[in-house]
């Protein structure tokens, strides 16, 4: 009896010898925020010691109050709807389709479009952002490709006229096409084009024919600057894509790596008794991986709804804060300016309320339609 | 007759879904590699290069870009302290992890559903929605601790940091994100270890550390081995916790150092690309040498709920 006694007090003892290291990392890490983010949002507390120092005291749902009277919260949230609604129906339909076709062996070397796929979600978010920035930004990689072809568009048209002139022969015609030829915004520089655009061209000799050339395109050819990332019901599109961009690999590889769980006889049966691809699709596999897509859209929602350091890098939350979400909104209420702590912990919060609500919904729908497993 | 003539169509319908499937793939490779190849090519050129055009290849290679951004990103530092925060919150994550799921499998106790379900819940919390009450709570503790080792007469309150701009602080809070998907892993992985290996241990008089040692670590390899390659990959990436963590740039990791590289050199594009290569070679080389393992570890640690 003393001997068990002891044995128990030894189990006990290792049990939390083990248990406790980790567990108080994670109340520290994880609870603690919790709690402490629920007490901030009710109260005034903003900075300074919360303990011995300043007096701050719990004023109530204050903040709550402010946070859905502004519409920078609204913003943030709708912003935030697209990257989680862009991510659920872009990122795991394409994951699927593309794991379908590799596994079906439908696509030969698999492994290599795998490897390929998944390597964005390698890399740092941080250094994607900065060079998709570098790709949309109004003088980046895509106004460059624009704007160069716009100009050998209009250099063309510009060799074609001098061709029917003869050259350089500058007469009221002459000018006359040119203006016609010229983009109108470009033009707009000018109160009366035609006569002013001739005071310019007759300085001209026809010796300079290559300056002449070259000083037109950059004066009347089309100038296209990306509004991309500075309009505010456009500037979402980019990050929308470069999210789809990033991630799919990974929900290609989690979805591959669950099929090739499938008992290969199955589907071979069923293809002898005369299945197409897509009743082996919609009849085997996906059935078969219900579990593993709700995960997967669990994982999707939650990384999703906190998506921060690729929007951070790649546009700051700016122009003008139009593409901020709602982290980035709590970070800014944090960390720019003058601390709003109780406002950023409620922000805070909701998140966190609102990622269990889309999980809890996204388990409701797996409970009323999926699990046919 | 008919019977021929169905296999022949049948057989242009797979030509064409063939052809359609590769080319939907190829689009989606291209478009995933080009942009990176972009980059790396890039990063050859000199700034004048660039603005002259964006798309075509260097005509001289200025390979001096690497040189001028190491020194001035100052990557070595970068680099030192990335690997000390991600193999230092690695390694903690699967000790802590492996010895809780331990814990957690074999020996019975109340306090396991709970605790283990707590976890569990913890999983479906992204830390980065936490980021400023973190911060609070961080910052907190050092002033307390600071008030307290003043009132001690040991050192002033103002310079006592054990979290905030500290690699300890860093450590922790690394290691606590990480341990809710680990727990997990490893508690399931150790449950299917056999009692009768631990209780015949037990008969012969063996510690639960003993144990651990003995059995439980040695045959819990594969599953340390997918928490290292999820955190490894996740944790030299993360920027959200370490961005409020770190201000002092001795202390910063990678990412953090790129993000400020790249807001301090906006007018030298060619070193910024440099910067940027050298951001995502060391990730990429570590892929291409494990990427059957980080596939792998991947498809089996992608749990949320």
């Amino acid at each position: 009896m003393a001997r068990t006694a002891v044995y128990r007090r030894d189990e006990k003892r290792a049990y939390w010898a083990m248990v406790l290291p980790a567990f108080i990392l994670y109340l520290f890490v994880m609870a603690f925020p919790i709690v402490i983010s629920i007490i901030l949002s009710l109260s005034n507390f903003n900075g300074g010691k919360m303990f011995g120092g300043e007096h701050w005291r719990i004023t109530g749902f204050q903040q709550y109050a402010k946070l859905v009277a502004d519409p920078q919260f609204w913003l943030a949230l709708k912003n935030n709807v697209y990257i989680v609604l862009v991510s659920v129906f872009g990122q795991l339909p394409l994951g699927f389709v593309f794991a379908y076709l590799i596994y079906r062996r439908i696509v030969r070397f698999g492994d290599f479009w795998q490897g390929v796929l998944y390597m964005p979600a390698i890399i740092s978010v941080i250094v994607l952002g900065i060079m998709w920035n570098m790709i949309f930004a109004p003088s980046g990689l895509i106004a460059d490709i624009m704007n160069k072809w716009y100009a050998s568009a209009f250099g063309h048209k510009l060799d074609a006229i001098l061709r029917a002139a003869g050259g350089l022969n500058i007469t009221d015609a002459f000018v006359h096409r040119v203006v016609d030829a010229s983009d109108p915004v470009a033009l707009q520089i000018f109160h009366d084009p035609f006569t002013e655009l001739k005071d310019i061209i007759v300085a001209y000799t026809p010796g300079q024919l290559d300056v002449f050339r070259s000083d037109m395109v950059n004066l009347l050819s089309h100038k296209w600057s990306p509004d991309f990332l500075s309009k505010a019901d456009v500037a979402m599109i980019p990050i929308m894509f470069v999210t789809l961009w990033c991630w799919t690999g990974l929900y290609l590889i989690l979805f591959l790596a669950n099929m090739q769980k499938i008992d290969v006889a199955i589907i071979e049966a069923a293809r002898i008794d005369g299945a197409g691809e897509g009743q082996v699709m919609g009849h085997i596999v996906l059935p078969s991986l219900s579990g593993v897509i709700v995960n997967a859209a669990i994982l999707c929602i939650s990384g999703s709804l906190n998506s921060f350091a690729l929007i951070w890098a790649m546009t700051g939350g700016g122009p003008a804060r139009v593409t901020e979400v709602l982290s980035i909104y709590m970070y800014t209420n944090a960390f720019h300016g003058a601390p709003h702590y109780p406002l950023a912990n409620a922000i805070a919060l909701s998140i966190v309320v609102f990622s269990f609500i889309l999980i809890g919904l996204t388990k409701l729908v797996e409970k009323r339609y999926g699990g046919r497993e | 007759m008919r019977d021929a003539v169905r296999m022949t169509y049948g057989r242009i319908a797979g030509a064409l879904g063939k052809t359609l499937a590769y080319l939907v793939m190829g689009v989606f490779a291209f478009m995933t590699v080009s942009p990176i190849i972009w980059l790396l090519v890039n990063s050859f050129k000199s700034n004048a290069e660039y603005r002259l055009s964006k798309l075509a290849l260097p005509h001289d290679w200025a390979w001096v870009n690497y040189p001028g951004a190491w020194r001035i990103g100052e990557f070595d530092k970068l680099i030192g302290n990335s690997v000390i925060y991600t193999l230092g919150a690695s390694l903690g994550i699967i000790i802590f992890s492996l010895l809780a799921g331990f814990a957690f499998a074999k020996i019975r106790s109340r306090a396991t559903a709970p605790i283990y379900g707590s976890f569990v819940i913890g999983i479906l919390l992204s830390i980065q929605s936490l980021m400023v009450p973190l911060f609070i709570e961080v910052s907190q503790l050092d002033k307390l601790l600071g008030d307290l080792f003043q009132a001690l007469h040991l050192m002033k309150a103002a310079d006592f940091h054990l979290f905030y701009n500290n690699r300890v602080g860093v450590l922790l809070v690394y290691i606590g994100s990480g341990l809710p998907v680990a727990i997990y892993l490893a508690t399931e992985y150790i449950k299917s270890i056999p009692d009768a290996l631990v209780e015949a241990a037990r008969i012969d008089g063996a510690g639960y550390f003993a144990i651990f040692r003995g059995i439980i670590l040695p045959m819990s390899v594969p599953i340390a081995t997918t928490v290292a390659i999820l955190n490894i990959t996740g944790l030299w990436n993360e920027f959200a916790l370490i961005n409020i963590l770190v201000s002092k740039t001795s202390l910063q990791s990678l990412p953090l150092g790129i993000l400020r590289f790249s807001g301090t050199m906006m007018a030298d594009y060619g070193k910024q690309f440099a910067a940027l290569a050298i951001g995502m070679l060391p990730l990429l080389i570590f892929y291409l040498v494990f990427r059957r393992q980080i596939t792998k570890g991947v498809a089996a640690g992608a749990i949320k709920g």
